[in-house]
């Protein structure tokens, strides 16, 4: 599954520990996020979207095109 | 391993590493008592379900922690508790069979020696589930 996340945390200008920290994860996560090795529950998905202001559609892709 | 909530402070009686290095205190008393002839039958049964309470204390704050983990690390400790779990009963049964196949010296090779390489194979499977989410 593709995903924003590098590119949402770059706009904002925030580290991944900066990230981690606001969504109570480790950077560890984040890093396997923004790389594609690690899909985050529904629960961490929502709380990103609530945290970029964006719907969970618009951070995460099944078809790879996000 | 990173905790939901690291930033707080964790009292020591409710660290895992703290029961677990009570059981395993128990555990070595224990065989300690067990292995002296001066101790009645009593004294030894006492001594056998001694370590009993300990890992119950040890097993409830493991779990706790692990309700605590960030959801990678829960599922980075799952993939490696898999391996180990895998790995000790295809160790279990490659020993079952060559016990059937020829006579094995128990000394060297037998079940009491598995569980002392249980924490080898979680340590590779910690290895291996760390690598992939690296």
């Amino acid at each position: 599954m593709k995903n924003r996340v590098k590119v949402l945390r770059a706009e904002r200008d925030w580290s991944q520990a900066e990230l981690a920290d606001r969504l109570s994860v480790s950077r560890q996560t984040i890093n396997s996020i923004e790389t594609g090795k690690y899909d985050p529950s529904l629960p961490l998905a929502l709380k990103m979207g609530r945290l970029f202001g964006r719907a969970v559609e618009e951070i995460f892709d099944l078809d790879g095109a996000a | 391993m990173v905790t939901k909530s690291a930033t707080q402070p964790v009292p020591i009686v409710a660290r895992p590493f703290f029961w677990g290095a009570a059981w395993f205190i128990a555990w070595f008393g224990a065989r300690i008592a067990l292995e002296s002839p001066a101790v009645p039958t009593w004294g030894r049964v006492i001594a056998a379900l001694a370590p009993t309470p300990i890992a119950a204390a040890a097993l409830l704050t493991i779990v706790r922690a692990a309700r605590e983990l960030d959801e990678l690390e829960q599922r980075i400790q799952l993939e490696a508790l898999a391996v180990a779990f895998v790995l000790a009963v295809l160790l279990l049964m490659t020993l079952g069979l060559l016990e059937l196949a020829v006579t094995l010296n128990r000394d060297d090779w037998s079940y009491r020696h598995v569980w002392a390489m249980l924490p080898a194979m979680y340590f590779l499977g910690l290895t291996f589930a760390r690598r992939r989410y690296a």
